[in-house]
């Protein structure tokens, strides 16, 4: 069994490897294909980890692999919060650290 | 320049060019398939999972639902894929007597067209689906309601596509469409020409777009819909749920107004599933803002205030994302399938609205029949562009 690259959704290096050779050419397109990027912290122990796998196995430069796009609320934050549009903010801030 | 010879050409590699794809391999046909992103690049990878039936408008609406519903049991195996298709029924919550009487007469008609749907009891209800709140007055019920992964889906209609002899491209972005005394003769990519006597049009909210490339008006429109994630948890919803707002909104969002102006401008209505790793997705909206995909916090607001109404320990639970997907909207509700009257050879297969996932594979096996030359279902005639053409 190769290591789990997505601890959250528990997806493995093998996993992203076959999404890479079915066509995967983005982090959207192997989180599309495998779910990695798809748990609790959204791709943020991942995201890394799946660039590096798309740029050795396509020999793409990683600066210019499209990283999935991040949707607000950056961090899990509760339905009760969201329920005015002012509370929204509580998830919005910090999108500038996540880059 | 490259040019290359095919049989047919599908645009578009979402879940309907895909299934496309998929059926004519079935009869024989190896298409080329090209999609200028990746597959599920589009609407089929911004969704939600519902094969439902109850919110089909009784008539061919709800008759071709019912036949791709028929289609789904044992298409996992027969693609080979898990599909993460279940059939665990669907529920309408009704909160007040005014959507009591609209539903009524709704399920009615539903019933006379052959689906399995009654209404129960604000109790009885409770008793199946024990989330709802105390204010749902009743709910119907109809076990008919399924559910798939629209991406597992999508991805394998393309890879059993693929390994029987499609031409699964991407990166493939078609720019125009070559045409010859009323018939169409292939199309041009960024890559060069492509050709061949037959060309589908499935790409979705952007089929106009490539209408346009042969001087084609089509009546698609986007329709924004946005839906949210929560974390993973324990089974709380079960089966497919809508509340009857959702019903309304999909067919007449004015009808909402005299009870929230802002969810009859965002179009809001409830659809909440629970997904295989036990995220709850909740949606939704039903707007037209062009091709604007952003989430926006007024939307997430008006639509989980709704949705704690109707399951109130949503409250306590935490968002962990958001996205939006653009429906492809017809003025009547209906996919715009088949030939084109005056551009023989170019094919329709565009505007599924909310519906394309559950639509999929009749509408491939449909138009892989006529494609093919195997047999026309007469019920094309009835989805095709000239019905809107007709009434100008
Ligand atoms: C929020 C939301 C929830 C939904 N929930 C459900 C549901 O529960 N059940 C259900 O059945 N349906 C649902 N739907 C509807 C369903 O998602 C769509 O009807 C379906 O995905 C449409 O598929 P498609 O293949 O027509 O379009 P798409 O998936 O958009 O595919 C079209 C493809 O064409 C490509 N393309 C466009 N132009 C070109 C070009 N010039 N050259 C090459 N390629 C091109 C695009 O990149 C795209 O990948 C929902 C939709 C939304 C937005
Ligand atoms: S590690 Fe992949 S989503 Fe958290």
């Amino acid at each position: 069994m190769s290591k789990h690259i997505c601890r959250c959704e528990e997806v493995s290096e093998d996993e992203i490897r076959q999404a890479i050779a079915d066509g995967a050419t983005t982090v959207t397109g192997v989180k599309r294909r495998t779910g990695a990027c798809m748990g609790l912290c959204q791709g943020r122990t991942c995201r890394r980890l799946i660039v590096g796998l798309i740029a050795a196995e396509t020999g793409q430069n990683p600066a210019e692999i499209e990283t999935s796009s991040v949707r607000p609320p950056v961090r899990p934050v509760t339905v009760e919060a969201l329920l005015s549009p002012a509370g929204d903010t509580a998830g919005c801030k910090g999108r500038e650290e996540d880059k | 320049m490259s040019e290359r010879t095919a049989d047919v050409i599908i645009i578009g590699g979402g879940v309907i060019g895909a299934s496309i794809a998929y059926y004519l391999t079935k009869l024989g046909v190896k298409p080329v398939l090209l999609e200028r992103g990746d597959i599920c690049a589009g609407t089929s990878g911004a969704c939600d999972k519902a094969i439902s039936m109850q919110s089909k408008n009784p008539g061919l609406h709800l008759d071709l639902a019912l036949e791709s519903s028929a289609m789904f049991p044992g298409l996992g195996e027969e693609l080979g894929a898990d599909l993460d298709y279940h059939r665990y029924g669907g529920m309408i919550a009704i909160e007040n007597e005014r959507q009591m009487a609209i539903m009524e007469k709704f399920v009615e008609r539903q019933k006379n067209h052959g689906l399995p749907v009654e209404i129960l009891s604000g109790d009885e209800a409770r008793k199946r689906q024990p989330a709802f709140a105390p204010s749902v007055i009743a709910a119907t019920y109809s076990p008919a309601d399924a559910e798939v992964s629209p991406l597992k889906l999508t991805f394998a209609f393309a890879r059993a596509a693929r390994r029987g002899g499609a031409d699964i491209r991407t990166g493939a972005e078609v720019r125009g469409l070559l045409t010859n005394a009323g018939r169409v003769e292939g199309v041009v990519t960024q890559a060069g020409e492509v050709r061949a006597g037959v060309v589908v049009n499935a790409a979705g909210v952007f089929a106009p777009a490539v209408g346009r490339m042969a001087g084609l008006e089509l009546p698609i429109k986007p329709r924004r819909g946005q839906i949210i994630v929560t974390e993973p948890m324990p089974p709380m919803v079960h089966g497919e749920i809508w509340s009857a707002r959702y019903i309304v909104a999909k067919y007449n969002p004015e009808m909402i107004r005299s009870e929230d102006p802002e969810a009859a401008d965002l179009g809001v209505g409830l659809a909440a599933g629970q997904t295989a790793e036990g995220t709850l997705l909740i949606g939704g909206t039903r707007e037209f803002v062009g091709y604007d995909t952003a989430v926006t916090p007024e939307a997430t607001a008006a639509v989980l205030r709704h949705a704690v109404s109707i399951l109130p320990f949503l409250a306590k639970v935490h968002v962990i994302r958001t996205f939006a997907g653009l429906r492809p909207y017809t003025p009547d509700g209906m996919p715009i399938l088949g030939p084109v009257d005056g551009l023989e050879g170019f094919v329709m297969a565009a505007g599924h609205e909310g519906d394309g996932i559950a639509l999929a594979p009749i509408t491939g096996k449909m138009l892989a029949a006529y494609i093919a030359g195997a047999e026309t279902d007469k019920r094309l005639r009835d989805l095709a562009l000239s019905r809107f053409q007709q009434a100008k």
